[in-house]
């Protein structure tokens, strides 16, 4: 295996094309190089993950398929999740429902910052899920690629790509001099932003403004010590993810988050982009607005901006899936609708995608076959997998949160008014305080239509 | 600072977003990184005309870095320097007015920690 170019006369060709450095991009390339094939790793940004944004956690269960020695290989991981959940606002009170233990795994004799110290290539239990800084992250995933023979290019962005006569993908073209880049397949990792998968025709519109959330967040610098104290945290290898639900998004579709770092927490919200706009509201304003929420500011009090960003997130999932292949051509990972918004998953989706478009290119050399009925492999293993399974479950779900926006509102603040009702009812006759929660319920939805959307949850988002 | 009473519903008689507090995103943006490219503006308004009718120009609410401004005499500009890549102009925009490409390869924004 080589990891330089071939020049035959004027023309620069590969194996494999990847247009993306990000986690899908760079899975496919080091898969498709440990396969023995010549590897492309075109990525627009100055080097990898300048231009990946997330909440967010990463999974170790993609890590692992990929890279079995992961541990080894010091990946910049910040805390392991120890405690996840369900925080729910009111407009200035939240209830919890967290979990620590149990199902959660133990976290790992390690501190996760990458800072391996034992001699042993397998640390024990270790937590299912990792905080991370995304580009961090992305670059070392890059790295690892380059490591198994990809060749990275950055610094350029790919514009279109170069057909044969009967129409496959043969190449991409670059915004760089003399730029043309070939190979027989390229994988296509382009990001939520998918203008060259429209482009092939495989989706046949731009994103719909319903089935994306802008997601922003901040970056906030704090003590170690500090975050420990503030979030009940043991130690450094302790660490909080939450999805936060209720007087985050003024009741419009969306969702907030808390993860803590080492060093830094992470604070944002994901809101539909069409209700973003509709109602004229500066995400940054209605970011500022959950930063000031009196139980969320304590939290951060003190911290410093380390980083602000805002990025799409494709929640469209399988109704809005393009096609994910055609002659020459796999996507994958955002650019193919690959996030389950629900369960924040979308990077071990793109791990593992990346995984399969890999595989399957390596087969489709073996074969000399590179046309969409090879490349259909590549649907074929995300269909036994849950990547494609879940997002077909998830396929009304983005219409569902739509249609039931009390979700987002009235049940969060009932929660709070339940609570706080049964914890601070001393002195009142327990059959008043019982009618006064049953009222606050019912006064904000009736019991009938409750039923109703507790049923169309169960059919639209559990598959019942 | 606590946040003030705000109306949760739509149809409400207050308009959303009159109580949010005020944020100078200028500012937050103090904290990102930029290789801005000084001969290639990456977003375009195809027919700057059309903004100036639009009646909404919702662009100058929801893009996340402000980068949409309404000037005095109602033209939209765009300080394509401070754009983030989201793609949210471009997907939104009710006249597709938007012309919108990557960056050159290595301009743009440069997360440090994402």
């Amino acid at each position: 295996m080589s990891n330089t170019r071939t020049r035959e006369g004027e023309k620069i060709c590969f194996d494999v094309i990847v247009v993306g450095a990000g986690l899908a991009g760079s899975t496919a390339a080091a898969i498709a190089a440990r396969g023995g094939l010549k590897v492309a790793l075109v990525e627009r940004g100055q080097n990898p993950g300048g231009k990946n944004f997330f909440g967010g956690a990463v999974y170790t269960h993609a890590l692992e398929e990929i890279y079995p020695d992961f541990w080894d290989r010091k990946p910049p991981l910040e805390r392991p999740v120890t405690e996840a959940g369900f925080w729910f606002l009111s407009q200035d009170g939240l209830s919890k429902m967290t979990v620590q233990g149990g199902k959660l795994k133990r976290p790992s004799s390690t501190n996760g910052n990458g800072g391996q110290t034992s001699a042993s290539a397998n640390p024990g239990p270790t937590s299912d899920a990792y905080v991370a800084l995304r580009a961090r992250f992305a670059s070392w995933l890059a790295e690892q690629a380059q490591k198994e023979g990809a060749l990275i290019i950055p610094k350029t962005t790919v514009l279109d790509f170069m057909h044969e006569p009967g129409g496959r993908v043969i190449g991409v073209k670059t915004d760089r001099p003399q730029g043309d880049i070939y190979a027989p397949i390229t994988i296509v990792c382009e990001g939520v932003n998918n203008l060259l998968t429209q482009k092939l025709g495989l989706i046949k519109h731009d994103l719909k403004p319903s089935t994306v959330a802008l997601g922003v967040k901040q970056l906030i610098s704090l003590p170690t010590e500090t975050i420990n104290a503030r979030f009940g945290l043991a130690d450094q290898n302790h660490g909080l993810a939450v999805s936060v639900m209720g007087d985050v998004s003024m009741g419009l579709t969306g969702l907030g988050f808390v993860y803590t770092g080492n060093e830094c927490v992470s604070v944002g919200l994901g809101v539909n982009l069409d209700l973003l706009a509709e109602n004229h509201l500066r995400p940054y304003d209605l970011l500022q607005r959950y930063l000031n929420h009196p139980a969320i500011a304590p939290l951060i009090a003190g911290g410093k901006l380390m980083e602000y960003g805002a990025h799409l997130i494709p929640e469209g999932g399988w109704r809005q899936m393009p096609r994910l292949f055609t002659d020459g051509v796999m996507v994958a990972g955002d650019a193919a609708t690959m996030v389950n918004a629900l369960h924040w998953e979308g990077t071990n989706m793109a791990i593992i995608a990346g995984k399969a478009a890999g595989e399957t290119a390596v087969q489709a050399h073996t074969m000399r076959d590179y046309s969409a009925a090879t490349l259909s492999l590549y649907r074929d293993n995300l269909k036994n997998r849950f990547v494609l399974q879940d997002l077909y479950q998830y396929r009304n779900l983005s219409n569902f949160l739509e249609h039931h926006p009390q979700f987002m509102d009235v049940y969060p603040a009932f929660l709070n008014d339940a609570l706080g009702m049964f914890f601070s009812g001393f002195g009142v006759p327990k059959k008043t305080l019982y009618r006064d929660i049953l009222r606050s319920f019912t006064s904000r939805r009736p019991l009938i239509q409750a039923v109703g959307d507790m049923v169309s949850f169960g059919k639209s988002v559990m598959g019942w | 600072m606590v946040t003030k009473n705000v109306d949760l519903h739509k149809n409400g008689s207050k308009k959303m977003g009159e109580d949010l507090p005020e944020v100078y995103i200028d500012d937050i943006l103090m904290s990102l990184k930029y290789y801005i490219d000084e001969h290639d503006a990456h977003l375009q308004l195809i027919e700057p005309d059309v903004c100036i009718s639009c009646e909404n120009k919702d662009c100058t609410y929801f893009c996340p870095v402000g980068a949409y401004r309404q000037q005095e005499d109602g033209r939209v500009l765009i300080a394509y320097q401070s754009c983030i890549e989201c793609g949210s102009c471009r997907v939104m925009c009710p006249h597709n007015n938007v012309l919108w490409k990557f960056p050159r390869g290595g301009f743009g924004v440069a997360y440090k920690f994402g």
